[in-house]
């Protein structure tokens, strides 16, 4: 990648570790349809590595992720990509790959076909060879000479993996690349985008599963209602979320006694009867409340038969961090 | 047709052409291109209505293929070349590429005439020899008038419904109300209408090439004037269709 491409920013936007540089970046941008808001006043910048675009369903990610490949005109606010605007320059697109959300590809070619219709249009030297590489990175050498139309879900996303890699692009947006692929399918990705990172490539993959991202990014972008609700480095996001107040259901064979022995501990913030043996208890920090909930059940002699998350939806985590 | 030879210079075309033939346009569209042949065995049970020469230029040409079959058969493939692109959400595959717009506009076009162009020669052919068979040592003036006639045509028409169908939604429906309506109704009755459509240069260039005193439409326009007047909505409808395409945001 070449060093002069990559934008110094003016200013240091959220998301960019003071000194690194951005090769993404985006400086108050909004896009709205009519009255609706799908993007408003994000500005964040994104350097060399994997860094997750991470938010529940419907909180802009896909839009942010297509304004940045220039399939959509800002509204307001500016984006560019290794310093040029996302949008106007095709002859950025040498530079640039994305893997769409959307499933439907060409039914009628074979995987291999549009990985090289990819290296085609890129005007590769060795659309060929290219072709092949792509297919390797994505171990999918054994199915790519079928037809498109009767791939899995994760196949296909494995596949538009491969054509958004055939031109070995510096900058990889990559929209929901793990949607629909199995455990084996899910760690090859993984592993792959990690190595991208390492390579010093830039990428952004956006998810809407919290646990999954921790696997494969250092750095996290959460767009909540079509805003940056947070920015940074993982674990201190990770940090922010779990100390917020989580509702854990516990179904216990003397819930009273429980309750009373968990009002002892510090972690615990409230705790509420419910009907069936069940207490929901709020805590401050849940991963430590976690390990005390069995500890002290064994000393007062309860039986434990259900512990789950009361509220661990993603949605009232990132509503929490927006409200911050 | 979608071998090497055209996917390496021409990628975009070759994928048209994949689509057209792995879709069901083309069975539409074949269907559609022997429906002049239909006609042709209805009058060969009834020779006396017309000489074959009449029924061919006047029934065939001028009536049927210019008018209607022309371009509903064009409308197919044209609204499909781009339009499903669209609506298939696959058009960012094409557009994310360092290669300009009018680049994918133009091989979008040159994809639907490769299908178009032969589908159509070859029914017109097909009812030439059906109904002049047994008389082959005629001028094939007729024929060639009428191949050449509709090509310009069909070129005509797929760059109009290209562009159109990157700006209305529902570019299928419209089109086949357009023609209907426009082309094939108030094109017959309406002079002012009648030099506004494209049936009207396709007859025009028609009649001219085959330069019978006795074949003529109404307010025939010269064949140099027809082919310029082609040529400027090809160029016209092109510039929109890349202008679109620079412009339109892809969902």
């Amino acid at each position: 990648m070449s060093e002069t491409a990559i934008v110094e920013s003016p200013r240091l936007l959220p998301g960019l570790i003071a000194g690194r540089k951005a090769a993404i970046a985006l400086d108050h941008v909004s896009k709205w349809y009519g009255e609706v808001v799908a993007v408003s006043d994000v500005s964040f910048g994104v350097s060399p590595g994997v860094t997750a675009l991470l938010g529940p369903n419907g909180a802009g990610k896909s839009t942010l992720l297509k304004l940045m490949a220039g399939l959509l005109s800002a509204s307001s606010g500016t984006i560019s990509i290794l310093g040029q605007p996302a949008r106007g320059d095709t002859n950025a697109y040498r530079r640039l790959g994305l893997v769409p959300e959307q499933e439907y590809i060409y039914p009628y070619l074979t995987g291999r076909e549009f990985v090289r219709l990819n290296a085609l249009l890129q005007r590769l030297s060795d659309p060929d060879a290219a072709t092949a590489r792509a297919i390797h990175l994505v171990e999918m050498e054994t199915a790519a000479d079928r037809k498109l139309g009767g791939y899995s879900k994760g196949m296909r996303q494995r596949i538009k993996v491969a054509a958004a890699l055939v031109h070995d692009p510096d900058v990889l947006l990559m929209d929901e690349p793990l949607n629909g692929t199995d455990p084996v399918q899910r760690a090859g990705l993984i592993t792959l985008i990690r190595a991208l990172g390492d390579a010093g490539k830039t990428v952004l993959v956006s998810s809407h599963v919290l646990v999954e991202v921790e696997r494969f990014a250092e750095n996290i972008l959460v767009i909540v209602n079509g805003k940056l609700a947070a920015a940074g480095d993982y674990r201190a996001i990770r940090e922010k979320i779990d100390t917020h107040p989580h509702a854990v259901s516990i179904r216990a064979s003397d819930p009273r006694r429980l309750a009373a022995a968990l009002l002892v501990e510090p972690t615990t913030r409230s705790i509420r009867f419910e009907r069936d043996e069940r207490i929901v208890a709020e805590t401050s920090d849940v991963r430590t409340f976690y390990r005390i909930i069995p500890a002290l059940a064994r000393q007062a002699n309860i039986r434990l038969h259900e512990i789950q998350p009361a509220d661990e939806s993603l949605t009232s985590v990132f509503a929490y961090l927006v409200e911050r | 047709m979608t071998g090497e030879l055209f996917w390496r210079p021409f990628p975009i075309l070759a994928l048209t052409v994949r689509q057209f033939l792995g879709g069901k346009a083309i069975r539409v569209v074949v269907a559609l291109s022997l429906i002049p042949c239909a006609f042709a065995g209805i009058y060969l049970l009834n020779r006396d209505v017309a000489t074959a020469e009449e029924f061919l230029f006047d029934a065939i040409f001028l009536n049927l293929m210019a008018p209607t079959l022309l371009p509903i058969l064009v409308l197919i493939l044209a609204t499909a070349a781009l339009g499903n692109e669209v609506e298939d959400r696959t058009l960012p595959y094409l557009t994310l590429k360092p290669i300009s717009r009018l680049r994918i506009v133009l091989e979008k076009l040159a994809g639907i005439l490769v299908v178009v162009i032969p589908a159509v020669s070859a029914g017109l052919a097909l009812t030439y020899l059906l109904v002049v068979g047994s008389d082959l040592g005629q001028s094939t003036r007729l024929l060639w008038s009428m191949l050449a006639a509709s090509a310009l045509g069909a070129i005509a028409s797929a760059s109009i419904f290209l562009a159109v169908s990157l700006i209305i939604p529902r570019a299928l429906l419209t089109g086949i109300i357009y023609t209907f309506v426009w082309e094939s109704l108030l094109g017959r009755f309406l002079p002012g209408v009648r030099v506004v459509s494209v049936r009207h240069y396709t007859q025009s260039i028609f009649v001219q090439l085959f330069d019978e005193p006795s074949v003529t439409i109404a307010n025939v326009t010269s064949l140099r004037a027809s082919i310029l007047t082609v040529l400027g909505i090809v160029i016209v409808s092109v510039a929109v269709a890349t202008w679109r395409l620079r412009r339109m945001n892809l969902e």
